[in-house]
């Protein structure tokens, strides 16, 4: 309860600073509607050329295209906002502030600033993923929707647990302040299925830098390749990651001593 | 002059090669992108025999020799110079007797490159190592006749960035302008597919455009893909466009210098 109060209060301070540049989001609004126009482009190329990539068709492209925006919205609307003013608060010393709060400490870092405006990328990824299920028409369950979902929960929630093990290195390597550009790197990897990729680049973005658990592992469940084995499997990596990135956090947070004591 | 440009390499080598560790995160940024259409269109022409009559191996030499074209080609003008409008330390440099854009960024986005270059020539010969390209149809003719086309991207491009980075004088809303750029860029370089594959009239738009000096015409080039009147074209459409983003760049600058006035004074 005390954490949603906090969140809420949170918002509200958000969306008053996204206010105050109206025209800026009128602007990037335009911009990314742009970019979808580009997507889509790219995919009609591909398959003016082709009926499949990698043995998955057009609906599912445009399924994937939205759980990869799903993903890009995630990275460009929290996770770079409070990087920024993470790796701010550790050269300064404004992590002082932080710590003396009484809320926990790993959620003040990663949602204190979101780019609220970013809903609308949200519903956007959203239309493209019920798109891409209704033109591949009648051969989806709903049993298999709900494993997409709970695996793109999932998905998400090993990015994000990857991000707080970066952030968190930090602590233990001050200079490290380029930390999150790496995921961005091969974040467009999940533009398309891993299978096209050369085995190397697939083992980086499934294990190294999973960018492929969050986009083409949900897209797997939605088109029923997943067992149920797998199933509980990359649901569970879910859960670990977050474990993992909690203890990683917690034991970072010990060796920060301030930046002027 | 050679000493000011001499001085000038000096100070911006030293500058960039401080940020050296974070270039090689910059470098990776740069590389992902074609490497995934390498192995995007690799994979639909190997399942199909071959994509309009592209091979793998035509895709495969294609986006190895877009890695190092479009190192060449490339600029950071946006991000190393628009800031500086904004928040005021473009005046330290107006005083100086040299033009800030066309001496210190010039000089500033060379060091950028060489140090890139530096970090990506070993990559590039491992990414060869890896899809083993076959670079018959690349000979010597080409190389030197993709020597002058690069040289014409890179300044043309250079020109025009400077130009879209000049707005910053009248909005801070530059980086949008710059963003819409690289889109065209993007959409009519051949940065994504090579241009044949685009719809005829993206192709046809694309020819008339300065963004595929930059990216499609030295490959073809370098791969002897052009007839001799193709490449007069090209060539011609490529001076054109210098002599216009000469004049553009000219007009936007000194319009944009006018209205100038350092924040903090």
């Amino acid at each position: 309860m005390h954490t949603l109060k906090v969140l809420s209060s949170l918002l509200k301070i958000n969306i008053q600073m996204s206010l105050a540049y109206r025209a800026d989001t009128i602007i990037n609004i335009l911009l990314n509607l742009m970019w979808l126009g580009w997507e889509l482009l790219s995919l009609s190329i591909i398959f003016n050329n082709t009926t499949t990539i990698g043995g998955w068709g057009l609906p599912e492209l445009v399924a994937l295209l939205g759980v990869f925006r799903l993903v890009n919205t995630m990275m460009i609307a929290l996770i770079w906002p409070n990087t920024e003013k993470f790796n701010q608060s550790i050269r300064d010393g404004s992590m002082d502030y932080t710590i003396l709060q009484p809320v926990n400490s790993m959620f003040l870092v990663t949602f204190s600033r979101i780019t609220v405006w970013r809903v609308w990328d949200l519903m956007l990824a959203a239309v493209l993923i019920a798109v891409g299920i209704n033109m591949s028409g009648d051969l989806i369950t709903p049993l298999q929707i709900l494993t997409f979902i709970l695996l793109a929960i999932s998905g998400v929630i090993v990015i994000y647990s990857l991000w707080i093990v970066l952030i968190a290195l930090t602590f233990w390597f001050t200079k490290f302040d380029n930390n999150v550009t790496i995921m961005q790197a091969l974040l467009d990897s999940g533009r398309y299925p891993v299978s096209v990729y050369p085995v190397w680049l697939r083992i980086i973005v499934t294990y190294i830098i999973p960018i492929a658990v969050a986009t083409t592992i949900p897209l797997q469940a939605l088109r029923g390749d997943l067992n149920l084995t797998n199933i509980i499997t990359f649901a569970g990596i879910g859960i670990i990651s977050l474990v993992v990135a909690t203890r990683v956090w917690k034991s970072g947070l010990k060796r920060y001593s301030g930046a002027s004591s | 002059m050679l000493k000011i440009f001499q001085r000038l390499w000096q100070v911006n080598w030293a500058e960039q090669w401080q940020y050296r560790a974070n270039l090689i995160m910059y470098l990776l940024y740069w590389l992902v992108s074609p490497i995934i259409h390498l192995a995007v269109w690799t994979s639909i022409a190997n399942a199909n025999g071959s994509v309009s009559g592209l091979t793998a191996n035509d895709f495969v030499t294609y986006y190895l020799l877009l890695l190092i074209v479009d190192q060449l080609t490339s600029n950071i003008t946006i991000h190393i110079f628009a800031y500086k409008v904004q928040d005021g330390s473009l005046s330290g440099e107006l005083v100086k007797p040299i033009h800030p854009m066309l001496t210190n960024t010039l000089v500033n986005t060379v060091a950028f490159k060489t140090i890139m270059l530096m970090g990506f020539v070993p990559v590039w010969i491992l990414l060869a190592f890896i899809f083993r390209p076959d670079f018959s149809a690349v000979t010597l003719q080409g190389i030197l006749l993709a020597i002058p086309a690069v040289i014409l991207g890179f300044f043309v491009n250079f020109l025009l960035s400077g130009a879209v980075t000049s707005v910053a004088f009248w909005t801070t809303r530059v980086y949008s302008i710059n963003e819409f750029y690289f889109a065209m860029f993007v959409l009519f370089s051949g940065q994504f597919v090579p241009l044949q594959l685009m719809p005829k009239t993206i192709q046809t738009i694309a020819s008339y455009l300065p963004f595929q000096l930059q990216i499609y015409l030295p490959i073809q080039l370098i791969q002897n893909k052009l007839s001799p009147t193709e490449i007069m074209q090209s060539f011609l459409v490529g001076v054109i466009w210098l002599i216009v983003s000469v004049i553009l760049f000219n007009r936007v600058w000194r319009e944009g210098i006018k209205r100038y006035s350092a924040v903090g004074a």
